[in-house]
């Protein structure tokens, strides 16, 4: 199946918010659907939203403290491998059985590590209720680790990486993180490196756990077809007994941006086309500047009809895509330019970007251009908030950011206030010109002289060095 | 097999009685047909402010020859570069600045086209829809521009992608008549030599409203839109019925093997059966036998070769609807230094035992107990709903399949099962590919090569 085109995969992630209907005619209002924080006796935070329209159950879990930023150098991945172990064996139940159990009800059981924290999330139908969350639970307290899993998991990992690198649009993100963070510890790849996950024993693993898993550390969010009353007893059954506590996350120190402009050239012999993707430090999660941001990015990268799409594929089929887009994350997160090009034109799709984000500079934006922006943000948000899963991991994410409803509860509010004043001042701000950190996978025959034309401080590597 | 000619009046489904535990009931589908031929489904879903709105015309690189490969998929693209009223740039823009947005994709049987807005644009959708639909503009400029983008996607997808590659030379040595034999995307060589000729007597030919079927679901008024698909869609002149493609893939008489040599960190296999079509009895019982191979970490393939003797780092596959028998893949990710060949032997048998030995009841109770929760997660969106319904309806023939699957499912038995596998998991019905890793200096790995 070909798709006519792939949705720029960096764009802002914004939260979740579910659209009342209007009591009278005219845009409808924009609200969350109603939940009470509540906390367990143990610290768990309770999120629960009744939505009864399917018989299914989304569970989403955050542990704030399980995040990526917490894996020691040299053993990136750490945070990684312990999420993926959790439904690797339990006190009382093997991989195979808990694989076997959740196949038998049709239920899904995912567990993963970001930057900032760890988190996971289960889908079931309501009727498998009392199974699925006693079998997560088990999971998330009572994780066995077993080593033969352990091994299992790091070879797979490895080979995983190898054959990642294949595809550059898999990988082009990890190199891009290393090459703009360096040292700082958002420039650690989350799921490690060929390497690094080698390094890491049973013993680091169940360190790690007991060190950064405990429900004072944990955000619980349930949307689906339940009673709240019924569903806090029932976590509270499931997790109650957990006593565990630990610190809160460390805080850390923000990165220093880019100065100037280097490069890092990833050779890779068979590539018919030069991917690439440049940027610079963007912005937090917490930073009220990404209403007009997200207006802004919009018009600049974000959409089909955006002016990095427009100039580099539709008015000159250079390349199949081109976007723009934010990661905010507790710290300033990466905002980056990027897109593909065939070898042949590897030159010209470069200049082409560097002049459309000089345009955005020097022409601003117009009041008649905001206002489509803002038009194609409220039509898209209803999409994006439709299903349980989408509710469970936004309400997660701003307790996780320390954020409440108000957040998204005046999202269209502020969408319908930003100026061309207030564009022109974060396209000054967010969107640099100068300073900027470029990573390239390609022939090295084909970006050697692009990034020298460009006068780029280059450092090379071949795609099958172990890392990023 | 074509969908039923529907009605002009209404015609409201009693879907609960079609099973027990899927509760359709709350799925209150409509189905209406224009003079002009097009039929339409329609679901009210006022759950959030938006519109889903799908156009699934029949055409695919199924109906395309030597010469044209890829034209289906290129034609998709054209769609949005300037018709009468709307001309280059216009359609995207002018569903953007109303809060739409819009995508399309080609299959190998289908065209499909999507919009997704809030209800409030419904009139200006359907002028867009009915523009391009009926004065298609192929200005010469557009058409090589948008060429350019194609040959970037298929650089994208399938040259810069080995796993897609590697499929590709997988499906032209399973498919030695039929179009299956070459990618949707289309031969770089075709994408080159294209003529805007071939684009206009393809908008003749398959696009025209008895062609197409279109699904809306989502937050209208069914007497609104139907008010609006007369008012725009119903003038579009019906055209004679396309040439029905009568190819048919003669019988595979024995194993065929591919290799692709090129630059890569990892060897890489695939392996393909022919199947039948979306619509032949069998379909359902090897759906039952994919759960039963492939489904969760608990699947027979996944247990064995990832968890149990660790030559894989990965397991994928199954059969997918198609209008013509199609294939059954499996694709698997061998470990690094895992001899491709061992990785092969222990699919096949795998394969060998779901042919001759027991199928568990647990394994048959877990791929119904899934087949019901897949029901549901697909009616979790709009979007979803638009898509199941509009594929059910021309791929199985029916869109009354969609809310029948769990209890299809259901009714599979154990020699069902043992029945399909030894039919289609045959050594002569087989064709693999193999991704041979190769250095940069032009030497197979010997440690990697099968």
């Amino acid at each position: 199946m070909m798709i006519r085109h792939l949705l720029p995969a960096a764009c802002l992630a914004v939260a979740a918010l579910v659209p009342t209907r209007p009591a009278t005619a005219g845009e409808p209002a924009l609200r969350l659907p109603e939940y009470h924080p509540t906390k367990l006796e143990n610290g768990i935070t309770l999120l629960l939203v009744e939505r009864p329209a399917l018989p299914l159950i989304t569970v989403h879990w955050v542990m704030r403290t399980g995040g990526a930023t917490g894996d020691p150098a040299g053993q990136e991945g750490l945070a990684s491998l312990t999420a993926g172990l959790l439904r690797k064996g339990t006190a009382t139940r093997s991989a195979a059985q808990i694989s076997d159990d959740l196949d038998f009800v049709g239920a899904t059981l995912d567990a993963g590590a970001g930057l900032d924290r760890a988190s996971g999330s289960c889908e079931f139908v309501k009727t498998d209720l009392d199974a699925v969350v006693d079998l997560l639970a088990e999971t998330l307290t009572h994780p066995a680790f077993p080593a033969d899993e352990l091994t299992k998991l790091v070879r797979q990992s490895v080979d995983g990486i190898k054959e990642e690198k294949a595809v550059p649009g898999q990988v082009i993100g990890r190199y891009f993180m290393g090459a703009l963070f360096g040292s700082h510890p958002y420039g650690r790849p989350v799921g490690g490196t060929e390497t690094s996950l080698a390094r890491v024993t049973r013993e680091d693993v169940v360190r790690f756990y007991q060190e950064r898993y405990a429900p004072n550390q944990m955000i619980l969010a349930v949307a689906g077809d339940f009673s709240a009353p019924v569903m806090e007893a029932r976590l509270r059954a499931a997790f109650g007994g957990w006593t565990a506590r630990v610190a809160p996350p460390a805080l850390l120190p923000a990165a220093d941006p880019a100065r100037g402009r280097r490069a890092l050239i990833v050779a890779k012999p068979d590539a018919t086309q030069m991917f690439f993707r440049f940027g610079n430090l963007g912005l937090a999660f917490t930073n009220p500047d990404r209403v007009p941001i997200e207006v802004v990015n919009t018009l600049f990268g974000g959409r089909f009809t955006s002016m990095l799409n427009s100039e580099l594929r539709i008015q000159s089929g250079l390349t199949y895509g081109a976007s723009s887009g934010f990661t905010p994350l507790r710290l300033p997160g990466p905002f980056a330019i990027s897109s593909y090009t065939p070898n042949e034109t590897a030159g010209r799709a470069m200049d082409l970007a560097l002049e459309t984000l000089k345009r955005l500079h020097e022409h601003g934006l117009t009041a008649e251009q905001l206002k489509s922006a803002k038009a194609y943000l409220k039509g898209l948000y209803p999409t994006q908030f439709e299903t349980n899963d989408q509710i469970a991991a936004t309400i997660a994410e701003l307790e996780l950011y320390g954020l409440d409803r108000t957040w998204i509860d005046t999202w269209f509010a502020r969408i319908d206030a930003v100026t061309v004043a207030d564009a022109r001042r974060v396209i000054d701000r967010y969107y640099p010109l100068e300073n900027l950190s470029f990573v390239f996978i390609g022939q090295a025959a084909v970006v050697e002289p692009v990034a020298k034309r460009l006068g780029l401080e280059a450092r090379s590597k071949p795609i099958e060095d172990p890392g990023f | 097999m074509r969908p039923s000619p529907a009605l002009r009046h209404w015609l409201p489904v009693c879907l609960a009685a079609l099973t027990a535990t899927v509760h359709a009931q709350q799925f209150d589908v409509q189905t209406r047909q224009l003079d002009n031929g097009m039929k339409i489904l329609l679901l009210e879903d006022h759950s959030i402010p938006s519109v889903a709105l799908y156009f699934l015309h029949r055409v695919g690189s199924r109906n395309e020859h030597t010469g044209i490969t890829g034209l289906s998929h290129f034609f998709e693209h054209m769609m949005f570069n300037g018709a009468r009223k709307y001309g280059p740039k216009m359609f995207d823009r002018a569903m953007e600045d109303n809060g739409g947005r819009n995508n399309a994709y080609t299959s190998e049987d289908l065209t499909v086209y999507q919009d997704w807005f809030p209800p409030s644009a419904l009139p200006l959708i359907f002028d867009l829809e009915a523009d391009r639909t009926r004065d298609l503009s192929f200005d010469p400029k557009m058409v090589e521009s948008e060429r350019g983008v194609v040959a970037n996607e298929r650089r994208l997808s399938v040259e810069n992608n080995d796993h897609n590659l590697l499929g590709e030379q997988l499906m032209a040595a399973a498919f030695n008549a039929h179009p299956y034999h070459w990618p949707v995307v289309g031969w770089m060589v075709d994408i080159e030599h294209w003529q805007r000729q071939d684009l206009v007597d393809y908008y003749k030919t398959y696009y025209a409203p008895n062609n197409c079927e279109m699904v809306i679901v989502g937050d209208f008024d069914t007497t609104a839109v139907m008010r609006l698909a007369r008012k725009y869609l119903e003038p579009i002149r019906a055209q004679p019925a396309p040439r029905p493609v009568t190819t048919t893939e003669p019988e595979q008489m024995g194993e065929r093997r591919v290799q692709l040599v090129k630059f890569a960190q990892l060897p890489s296999l695939q392996v393909a059966y022919h199947s039948p079509a979306a619509t032949n009895d069998d379909y359902v019982p090897l759906e039952v036998a994919s759960y039963i191979l492939l489904k969760g970490e608990s699947s027979r393939l996944y247990r064995r070769l990832v968890d149990e003797e660790q030559v894989a780092v990965s397991v994928d596959g199954g059969q997918s609807p198609h209008l013509d028998p199609f294939v059954f893949l499996f694709d698997i990710q061998p470990r690094d230094g895992v001899p491709v060949g061992r990785v092969e032997g222990l699919l096949e048998a795998e394969l060998g035992k779901l042919q001759t030995g027991p199928v568990t009841a647990r394994e048959l109770q877990k791929a119904k107990n899934t087949a019901v929760a897949d029901f549901y997660r697909t009616m979790k969106t709009i979007d979803g709903k638009a898509n199941a319904l509009g594929t059910y309806d021309v791929l199985f023939g029916d869109y009354h399949r969609l809310f029948e699957a769990p209890g299809r499912i259901r009714a599979v038995t154990l020699e069902d099962v043992q029945r399909v596998a030894r039919k289609y998991f045959t050594p002569k019905n087989r064709t693999v590919a193999v991704l041979v890793p190769e250095k940069p200096a032009g030497k197979p790995d010997a440690k990697t090569a099968p």
